[in-house]
């Protein structure tokens, strides 16, 4: 027999809010439909109404794993409009704040993978080594999780011998901790039995769904915007685009993994090739009327920040494209005909940061298919309708069993 | 890939006869490093009032105030509440008249509470 | 005096009072024991180093709103917390404790061994109950995941409970225990029915890896989704009084049981119960939720099988003895 249930907006797996509306017989999924809307922020809406300096903070803000990400895409492409060659050294720690921060997020998956596949203890390790990725930003930028290191023309802090060799001394505990989790991913059964096989997504199906990030590179598709479009200073760093062929979660665990490594490398790249000289360049405050299109590959995948300028120094338009957006199509392929318990590994495999990737609440009619713009009093009305319609009384719901 | 019986247990003995990492927080604290973005500090005396920090900040949680006709003297009022610690005010102004202390600790009851002003 | 004897056995030791006091321990201990091992601290604050949490756990459960579901059956639902913990109880009573062994206590009867094992099963029973009255899809498929479950663990629990039973020629806990204390070198004969006894009161207990009927990140709290307030403390109650049970039973087949009258005799329940409250732990530690297709194919592809070899061994060892 088949019954709909619905999981979230408020579910003990999801971190955030958003609704899954699951279609199961028994224990198996047979539909699976996403519900998007519920944490809206209109941050695209404020965005027109702060100066450029002023958003850097508020796309910092858009979220909380990959601030970094969201600053760099908007910084680079408001340098962009603004013809501004950024200072050589500062792109150099744009960078490296980057990768660290790449570091943090794929610590912070594998511990989130560990805890929905209920292996609690996983996530008290790897959360508890992620401290130092944090510690570092920390001590670089002032802060853990907001790192504001962005501004127009290079960064806003400099990196000194001091914080450089106590970086590459805590790499070296960071890399064997790493190694200990790859081998005991790759070696506890009851792990191993939980991400194997689960989420299949082929190949074909990745590049059709326009998956980003880990989740398209381990269906075996090499593509990252690093190596395909390089932007700060990739194109002079050596590193390896990661992919998987196993087409699973596993897959994705293992690409996250290796990616660990590689940021690792990058990493002590970056400290020991730093070249010297000012670390920020000065930015006219005025930017003339241009649009750009910027491209920034975050943990999670491809991040899109679209600006036009119109002269002034505010923007005209914002508009963000998080990776997870990009990921929900293939989410739902990847959710049909699994198990229920399935459910949170699925999900979680995508890397999904729900506030980001809700940004635009667009109102179709239905029979005409056109679209129309509600006023807040149209809004209130509908709504007040709405209410009066159904009965508030209480209702005997159906129990099928 | 190999599978083994409970690879993770030898490191779980392990931790059961070391130290744990939690810090007990609200009992004993840790320091933070120099350079943190505490709570901003502001010193009246080298003000020139000419509003870049106001326009600069992200929050606008900075009012500079004109205290006397004649002379030109401001105070600063900060909205501590909305501060979001960005450090963009000791960038924007041009006289070095903000810096940013190692307090971290600003909750209080009401929000009106958290507002700090400097003369 | 007769009769001050079973008010005793019922109330204090092994009964109510024991076993209300002993399984908060026993639940301290084991969340002690995992934060340490995950280099957490666990409980702290309440009473000294967070010994009384469990208690002030349930204390807090008790003064929380309790609230029935509007579909549900309100008597049954309310009623079958009390049941479960009432069958577990009385589960209790059967462990050879408190007995000298010239006067078996006065509830021993040959044949107990399966009357505590039958009697753990029941709780499983009203956790299907309770998830299917609680009119909640969450609720229904944890119910219907706690059954199936059963049918994975409960036959490897009785071929491993079966062994030392039969090497040992008594059905009852008493005598079974009294065989191993005398000739202690023949438990090592039933070391592969010990760790699938132990794996298989990990999976009654419903605790990582076999935590399935009530996967938070899957479906909320399973069979528990819609309890709150008293009921659910009562159903937290019988997990921890479960616990100690379920040690019980095992320390008494496969460890030699508590010999040596009442203080001794309290001092090797509580040392043997620890033991395998310790095991317990580090199994949930080292270890991550499994689908419930891997348990049911786990339990009969290696539990099973293991238990069959466990009863042939013992048989020809038997053989061997006579």
């Amino acid at each position: 027999m088949e019954y709909k249930v619905a999981l979230g907006p408020q579910h003990p797996a999801l971190h955030e809010a958003v609704s899954l509306r699951m279609t199961l017989d028994g224990e198996i999924i047979r539909d699976a439909d996403l519900k998007l809307g519920y944490s809206h922020r209109g941050i695209e809406k404020l965005a027109e109404e702060r100066s450029f300096i002023q958003n850097i903070y508020l796309t910092e803000r858009i979220c909380g794993i990959c601030s970094h990400s969201h600053t760099t895409c908007f910084t680079q492409g408001v340098e962009q409009l603004m013809e501004l060659v950024p200072a050589r050294r500062g792109l150099y720690i744009r960078t490296l704040i980057a990768e660290l921060e790449r570091v943090h997020s794929h610590l912070l998956w594998l511990g989130v993978a560990g805890q929905e596949a209920g292996f609690e203890s996983f996530f008290m390790y790897t959360w508890r080594d992620r401290e130092v990725v944090l510690d570092i930003l920390e001590w670089i930028s002032g802060n853990r999780v907001h790192y504001a290191m962005n501004t127009f023309g290079g960064v806003r802090r400099d990196i000194d011998e001091l914080q450089k060799k106590k970086i590459l001394d805590n790499l070296g505990l960071l890399r064997q901790r790493t190694d200990y989790y790859l081998n005991l991913a790759a070696s506890e059964p009851t792990f191993i039995g939980r991400l194997a096989g689960v989420g299949k997504l082929s190949k074909e199906q990745a590049i059709a769904l326009c998956a980003v990030g880990p989740t398209l590179r381990a269906s075996g598709v090499p593509m990252d915007v690093r190596k395909d479009d390089p932007y700060a200073v990739y194109d002079e760093i050596p590193f390896e685009v990661c992919t998987a062929d196993s087409c699973d979660v596993l897959g994705r665990a293992v690409v996250r993994v290796k990616e660990l490594i590689q940021s690792y490398n990058m990493i002590e790249f970056i400290l020991q090739n730093l070249p010297e000289g000012p670390f920020k360049v000065k930015a006219p405050r005025k930017v003339k009327p241009n649009e750009v299109y910027s491209r920034y590959e975050a943990p999670r995948g491809e991040n899109v920040h679209y600006i036009k300028s119109n002269g002034s120094d505010k923007p005209e338009r914002l508009k963000v494209r998080a990776p997870t957006l990009a990921n929900y199509p293939a989410t739902i392929a990847m959710l049909k005909s699994g198990f229920i318990a399935d459910i949170p590994l699925i999900f979680a495999a995508i890397d999904p940061c729900i506030c980001c990737a809700e940004r635009l609440v667009q109102l179709d009619n239905p029979r005409s298919g056109e679209s129309q713009v509600l006023s807040f009093s149209q809004l209130r009305s509908m709504a007040n309708a709405h209410y009066k319609k159904i009965d508030l009384t209480k209702k005997e719901a159906a129990w099928p069993f | 890939m190999s599978i083994k019986i409970a690879p993770f247990l030898p490191q779980l003995l392990r931790s059961l006869f070391k130290k744990p990492v939690t810090v007990k927080y609200p009992f004993e604290k840790e320091a933070v490093p120099q350079g943190f973005r505490g709570t901003v500090v502001f010193n009246p005396a080298k003000c020139i009032g000419c509003n870049i920090c106001v326009n600069d900040c992200p929050a606008e949680a900075i009012d500079i105030i004109r205290v006397s006709e004649t002379e030109k003297k401001f105070k600063m009022i900060l909205h501590n509440d909305r501060c979001i610690h960005c450090a963009q005010c000791v960038d924007s102004c041009p006289t070095k008249t903000y810096h940013m202390d190692l307090e971290y600790e600003v909750a209080a009851f009401s929000r009106h509470a958290l507002k700090i002003e400097y003369k | 005096m007769a009769i001050l004897k079973p008010i005793l056995y019922i109330l204090v030791y092994p009964g109510l009072i024991f076993l209300m006091v002993y399984s908060t321990f026993c639940e301290w201990f084991d969340r002690k024991l995992y934060a340490r091992m995950q280099n957490r601290i666990g409980p702290l604050h309440t009473g000294r180093s967070g010994i009384l949490q469990p208690v002030a756990d349930i204390i807090k459960l008790f003064a929380k709103e309790d609230i029935v579901p509007e579909k549900a059956d309100k008597h049954m639902f309310s009623a079958l917390p009390v049941f479960a913990l009432a069958i577990v109880c009385t589960a209790a009573l059967y462990l050879p404790v408190w007995h000298y062994t010239d006067a078996p206590s006065f509830i021993s009867f040959p044949g107990d061994l399966i009357v505590v094992a039958y009697l753990l099963t029941l709780p499983t029973l009203i956790f299907f109950l309770a998830g299917w009255h609680s009119t909640n899809y969450f609720s229904a498929i944890g119910g219907v995941r706690v059954l199936t479950m059963l049918f994975g663990y409960e036959i490897p629990l009785l071929l491993a409970l079966l062994s030392p039973a039969v090497l040992a020629g008594s059905w009852r806990l008493l005598e079974i225990t009294r065989f191993y204390q005398e000739q202690p070198l023949l438990l090592l004969a039933n070391l592969i029915g010990f760790f699938i006894a132990v794996i298989a009161l990990q999976a009654k207990l419903e605790r990582v890896p076999f935590d399935i009927p009530h996967a938070e990140t899957e479906i909320v709290g399973g069979q528990f989704t819609e309890y709150s307030g008293k009921k659910l403390a009562f159903f937290r109650l019988l997990g921890d009084i479960e616990m100690v049970v379920g040690a019980g039973l095992i320390s008494a087949v496969f460890l030699g049981g508590f010999p040596g009258g009442l203080l001794p005799g309290l001092a090797w329940f509580i040392l043997k119960t620890l033991f395998i409250v310790f095991l317990l732990a580090a199994m949930r530690a080292a270890t991550s939720r499994i689908r419930i297709d891997q348990m049911i194919s786990f339990s009969w592809r290696w539990l099973a099988p293991l238990g069959v070899l466990q009863l042939f061994i013992v048989i020809i060892i038997k053989g061997n003895l006579s």
